[in-house]
């Protein structure tokens, strides 16, 4: 279970959230077991009444695990994904008003606005969302590599929709390299932005938020495909954030 | 029509479908619709297809009759797609059908997938001609020379023949999945919505349709809520509702404004604060909407109850009725075995005084509005014999169980029923499982 106030390592925490969806699972499949001996039934094992807070991570190592598990090749449902996000987001509130209590709060907010970023929702475009409803010109994409990964034939595990979210966020970030204003964005790196690992690790941008008090490690993190994934989309933000500044001004 | 639903008595007239357990997918029978007579009924699978029943009623001047439904007519409305640009897969299978209705000998009937929607003509042909002078019966021609004497063709007999043939296709005007597809009382019009937009068609123009409902936001990142039916006002041709994911149906006047985003009325009851959980939402979620046939209520279906909505009131139901009120306690294990996504409909009989609605464990649950009565039933073969009273069922939540009572840890969630139609003017209901029809018939009809 997650402590408060204990320092942990990005990896220690990808152990979990695999221990959870494991447990999860493992749960679903006694369920069916079950299902198979009784007939029917499929409520599951018995649960005595579990604190909020069990409940709480419970539903959402299910999120997670619902929101990352795909079809390939069939569309997700949008009411499904929408209804998931909502109810994640509905315990990243709780569980941010409570971890508010702890010491997190203040020396990270008021000093640094980059974490100020990333303490808001890092884009959960939710599968499908960002379906082909492109009116005008699609952006140039400046990312060939990615694009070419992001139209699989439907036997790869990964379906077309989460790619086409990733290669969305990704695309925004080509259009504004587009645009005249390169020299402002030559100090920013986006030769990872090429690499294929993107797509071949974590996909679910969402985790970052959950534990926005570590993005000092998460920044720090090793080649884990996960952590450069989200080190990204961090960067995207952070991008925004600077192109809204430039455009105000 | 019978009187108080305490005094129906339901019996299993017919079950239709596989006896098997093992379920074909193509099979799942998807949607359920009678036609505005009731004399036939049209089911869709997840397989494509549509199959309707024509009603032959027996001795219908006897006070007791027995009515029996047969297969009219078979066809393939919808195949599998591919949309190459998203490396999608489109479903074939049937998500609504919608009789039009009726003109002229024809049939006519709107049905649709998650893409396109198609307008069939299924019409019958018991004549033929015969007696053609330059054509054998057989097709083959004749020599001219041959030909002694004219004579007029004449239209002879020929046993029933049932064509349904495609007479529009209304497609690519729906980016997301369409949920509903409502005819207009003006009989020419028709709306058909998709999660996050509602378009307006004429039955005869399939190249363009008019955008009347648009609720995507300009950042998909900011998308909380999704539309989830829609239903045209069964007298007024300018007003529709449409409800949401978030438990809110939106009215709107379509004489308002071109672009129906500011609605006329919205229909929202606020939350039981001591109901709250973090299920709360999904369960407030709407998963069907259907006027009354008067036109002066509207009933909604979330996941735990079926909520009556007088036009007038906008600020709670003014009849609500618990489904399975048992299941609340468990919405963590239906959370996790995704049943609480399930879309259940809900439907009226013919005079709007009851009721009905699906449930698990092949359950189905109907409310008498007048009387304040309410019976949960069983679609089963093996529960009843046809021609028999079937027998109210009930669900023991907790504490000692009693002798006829099943308890909700041994209801079989796999066992949904989630479409169900009423005849809409005889006693006669129609309940279908996952791939089987039951039609119950009441007895003292």
């Amino acid at each position: 279970m997650l402590g408060r106030g204990v320092k942990r390592k990005w990896s220690c925490l990808e152990e979990l959230e695999a221990d959870r969806a494991a447990a999860a699972e493992e749960e679903e499949d006694e369920a069916e077991e079950k299902e198979e001996e009784e007939d029917g039934g499929l409520l599951g094992p018995a649960r005595p009444d579990m604190s909020h807070v069990q409940q709480r991570q419970l539903v959402l190592g299910l999120c997670l695990e619902k929101l990352q598990r795909c079809q390939a090749g069939v569309e997700l449902s949008l009411r499904r994904s929408v209804l998931l996000i909502n109810t994640l987001r509905q315990i990243q509130e709780e569980m941010r008003s409570d971890g508010s209590d702890a010491q997190f709060d203040t020396p990270l907010d008021a000093a640094d606005p980059d974490s100020r970023l990333l303490r808001c929702d890092i884009p959960v475009t939710c599968p499908g969302c960002a379906e082909g409803d492109k009116e005008g010109p699609s952006p140039p994409s400046v990312l060939p590599s990615l694009d070419t990964n992001s139209s699989p034939s439907p036997s790869k595990s990964l379906p077309a929709a989460t790619h086409s979210t990733l290669s969305d966020a990704v695309n925004a970030v080509g259009y504004l390299s587009d645009l005249a204003l390169d020299d402002i964005f030559e100090d920013i790196d986006t030769s990872m932005y090429e690499t294929s690992d993107l797509v071949a690790g974590s996909f679910w941008p969402v985790s970052v938020s959950l534990w926005a008090e570590e993005e000092v490690k998460v920044r720090s993190a090793g080649p884990a495909s996960a952590g450069t994934l989200q080190s990204c989309l961090m960067d995207l933000n952070e991008l925004d954030h600077i192109m809204e500044i430039l455009v105000k001004s | 029509m019978a009187g108080a639903g305490g005094d129906m008595q339901w019996c299993l007239s017919q079950a239709k479908g596989s006896l098997d357990d093992d379920v074909t997918e193509a099979d799942i029978i998807s949607t359920l619709e009678f036609n505005h007579t009731g004399e036939l009924l049209a089911t869709g699978d997840k397989g494509g297809r549509i199959v309707i029943f024509q009603q032959e009623i027996e001795n219908k001047r006897q006070p007791q009759y027995r009515s029996e439904y047969n297969v009219y007519s078979t066809f393939q409305s919808h195949e599998p797609e591919f949309d190459y640009l998203k490396s999608l897969e489109i479903e074939e299978k049937i998500n609504k059908i919608r009789w039009i209705p009726q003109k002229n000998a024809a049939h006519f009937l709107l049905s649709t997938n998650d893409k396109t929607i198609k307008l069939w003509k299924i019409s019958e042909r018991d004549k033929r001609p015969e007696g053609y002078n330059l054509k054998e019966e057989d097709g083959r021609y004749r020599d001219p020379s041959t030909v002694t004497s004219l004579r007029v063709p004449v239209f002879r007999p020929m046993d029933l023949m049932v064509e349904a043939s495609p007479r529009k296709v209304f497609a690519n005007a729906h980016t997301y999945h369409i949920n509903s597809v409502s005819v207009n009382s003006d009989n020419e019009t028709y709306l058909s919505a998709d999660d996050l937009r509602i378009n307006l068609w004429h039955l005869e123009i399939t190249d363009r349709s008019f955008n009347i409902v648009d609720i995507k936001p300009a950042n998909m990142e900011e998308l909380t809520e999704v539309i989830t039916a829609a239903e045209f006002h069964p007298h007024q041709c300018n007003t529709f509702v449409y409800s949401s994911s978030k438990g809110t149906i939106r009215m709107c006047d379509m004489r308002a404004s071109a672009l129906c985003d500011k609605h006329s009325k919205m229909f929202e009851e606020p939350e039981d604060p001591s109901n709250r959980s973090f299920f709360s939402e999904i369960i407030s979620s709407i998963s069907d909407v259907k006027f009354s046939h008067s036109g002066r209520y509207m009933m909604t279906r979330d996941y735990l109850s079926v909520k009556i909505w007088d036009l007038n009131m906008e600020s709670k139901p003014v009849e609500t009725y618990q489904v399975h009120e048992y299941l609340r306690s468990k919405l963590c294990s239906l959370y996790e075995n995704d049943c609480i996504f399930d879309k259940f409909e809900c439907c009226w009989n013919g005079n709007d005084s009851m009721v009905m609605t699906g449930s698990y464990n092949n359950f189905f649950r109907m409310f008498d509005r007048d009387h304040r009565w309410d019976v949960t039933l069983e679609a089963s073969r093996e529960n009843s014999k046809p021609f028999q009273v079937i027998k109210p069922r009930k669900v023991c939540a907790g504490g000692k169980r009693k002798k006829d009572e099943i308890s909700v840890d041994s209801l079989d969630f796999n066992k949904k029923i989630l479409h169900t139609a009423w005849h809409p003017q005889d006693s006669i209901i129609v309940v279908a499982t996952t791939n089987n029809l039951y039609i119950f018939q009441d007895k003292m009809n």
